[in-house]
């Protein structure tokens, strides 16, 4: 596998960033994308335009065609059981929203307990939160151990005999923690708990499965799986989705709608209310594509290597400190500098046109753990090399320089 | 783009060893702050004496060089003023870190002028022009009693 040749299908690379060549290490934040998902959404704006599922105009039909041929693509790519079992959101935000929200009105009831983690991305914590004010259910935390991971032990150790579901991340977007969630949902079947997983960070970087994970949901955000912005799938077990009420109310959604009642429509335009984000639906198939294209081993081989450079240069930095030193590790290095504000270093690095991010990323609580109130994080993507993260440790050494470390 | 103009040695110094990073003992005019965006706080304390004019002035918080030096700077040079000047000296430096070549307020000094100054290079960086102002909003909120927290604008 050439990355140098991967790198090249993606147009920002030819651009000069502030007269830098970019070192983008902020892909657990977005990913970049390739020039066949813009030119897709470039594509279907200029010749082939229609809204879906609603018109018999020849372009309606093939439009809608087209949709529904990226969800079957979806469907094998995460290898669901059923096509109907693929949801379009408007990012893995919103479909995490709309687990809660629905198991919320009809599942969870007042003294009902969900576990999450300490690791878990603000999207998959405050959601429970509204239904811990609106429906009084308790929300309770496993903790992280030394390394930065959940253990399938801890998890165990936090179930009640009031848990009824466990919202996990499936890879940690500090830490870089590979969660154990099969061997988890398997532990939590088994007591009848429900598994929602958020695969914000692993959908872009490890092997999909979702009848061997079992889990009942997995959220997916697409612009972090070089896909467009605005577009997220929500993963979840038939009969699930059936069992569930509608989230939103609007067109395409319903089945019959009069003045004294409404039916709602099968899904999945079930949950697909209004106009949908179809370009991004439509070009988003395209990233599939270029997925396996390069193969998701290799895609995992790729990133493995980086990160293990990655975590050996700047474990060598004296004065940089590592967050987390999980076994099971995905493309994510955070860190801090003893004396450097994480937004200092983020400004200084992005001198050299290294991209990398700053701040709690979304895990107050996470940080407010490592009793720290901000870090820096460098990601990884397919596009990255290690002299990537070589210019990363020379611009964390200008830094020093710079605040005479 | 010049990092040399951001993070000079004045900056860098205050921003290590910040002044007035306490409690003021007796303060009867305080206010919080923070920046949603990166979770970076602060707590402006203010002790006014009979005559409205600040006795002491301090703060307590945590965030990057450029808001540590800031209020450093800040709570250093409003004291002995009153709430009229100190509010001038706020308008003065926040139209400075927008748009302003200089600063025009009668109640600074030129020493008090130089070292403000030191904080014009986040000019050219819009991103952290709001670790630079989010003290000085603060101290206004705090003046002025309100109870809300302030959140960062640029």
């Amino acid at each position: 596998m050439k990355i140098d040749q991967i790198k090249k299908e993606f147009p920002i690379f030819d651009e000069k960033i502030q007269n830098n060549d970019l070192v983008y290490l902020d892909s657990a934040n977005s990913s970049q994308k390739p020039k066949v998902v813009v030119d897709r959404i470039n594509e279907f704006y200029t010749k082939q335009f229609s809204n879906v599922g609603r018109s018999v105009h020849y372009l309606a039909v093939a439009a809608t065609n087209l949709y529904e041929n990226t969800r079957t693509s979806v469907q094998k790519y995460i290898n669901a059981k059923d096509k109907n079992e693929i949801v379009f959101t408007k990012g893995a935000t919103e479909a995490l929203n709309l687990i809660a929200n629905t198991l919320g009105q009809s599942y969870l009831q007042e003294g009902d307990e969900v576990l999450i983690t300490e690791l878990e991305h603000h999207s998959n914590y405050v959601p429970w939160h509204f239904l811990r004010k609106s429906k009084n259910i308790k929300i309770n935390f496993a903790e992280i151990n030394d390394e930065g991971e959940i253990t399938l032990e801890e998890i165990e150790k936090k179930i009640t005999p009031k848990t009824k579901l466990i919202s996990i991340t499936h890879l940690s977007n500090v830490t870089g923690a590979i969660l154990p969630v099969k061997e988890i949902t398997q532990l939590a079947h088994s007591k009848g708990i429900i598994v929602v997983v958020d695969g914000c960070q692993g959908a872009p970087h490890l092997k999909l499965d979702m009848q061997e994970l079992d889990c009942d949901f997995y959220a997916i955000s697409c612009h972090k799986m070089y896909g467009p912005t605005g577009l997220g799938v929500l993963y979840g077990k038939k009969k699930w989705l059936e069992e569930l009420p509608p989230y939103q109310g609007g067109g395409g959604m319903i089945n019959e709608v009069k003045k004294d009642r409404i039916s709602y429509g099968e899904l999945p335009n079930k949950y697909e209310a209004g106009t949908m984000a179809t370009a991004q639906v439509i070009a988003f198939d395209q990233s599939i594509k270029f997925l396996e294209s390069i193969g998701i081993e290799n895609v995992m081989k790729h990133e493995a290597n980086l990160v293990e450079y990655g975590q050996e240069l700047l474990q060598k930095n004296n004065s940089v400190k590592l967050i987390g030193n999980p076994k099971n590790k995905g493309g994510v290095l955070s860190f801090t500098i003893e004396g450097v504000h994480p937004h200092d270093i983020a400004t200084i690095l992005d001198e050299d046109g290294v991209a990398i991010r700053a701040g709690h990323h979304c895990c107050q609580i996470l940080h407010d753990k490592l009793n720290i109130p901000a870090s820096a994080r460098a990601s990884v993507g397919i596009y990255n090399t290690k002299e990537d993260l070589d210019q990363l440790n020379e611009s964390i050494n200008n830094c020093k320089k710079i605040f005479n470390l | 783009m010049n990092l040399k103009e951001l993070y000079q040695e004045i900056i860098l110094e205050h921003g290590k060893n910040p002044r007035n990073l306490r409690k003021t003992e007796g303060f009867n005019k305080d206010a919080k702050g923070n920046n949603p965006l990166c979770g970076d706080n602060v707590h402006v304390y203010l002790k006014l004496n009979g005559q409205k004019i600040v006795e002491d002035a301090s703060f307590e918080g945590s965030g990057c060089a450029i808001s540590m030096a800031s209020a450093s700077i800040m709570t250093d040079l409003i004291k002995g003023k009153n709430e009229h000047e100190a509010k001038e000296i706020v308008e003065d430096f926040l139209g400075m870190i927008k748009e302003n070549p200089e600063l025009k307020s009668k109640y600074l000094s030129e020493d008090e002028k130089t070292k403000l100054m030191c904080l014009s290079g986040v000019k050219q960086y819009p991103m952290r022009v709001k670790c630079a102002t989010l003290s000085w909003h603060t101290m206004v909120s705090a003046f002025e009693e309100n109870t809300e927290e302030v959140k960062t604008e640029n």
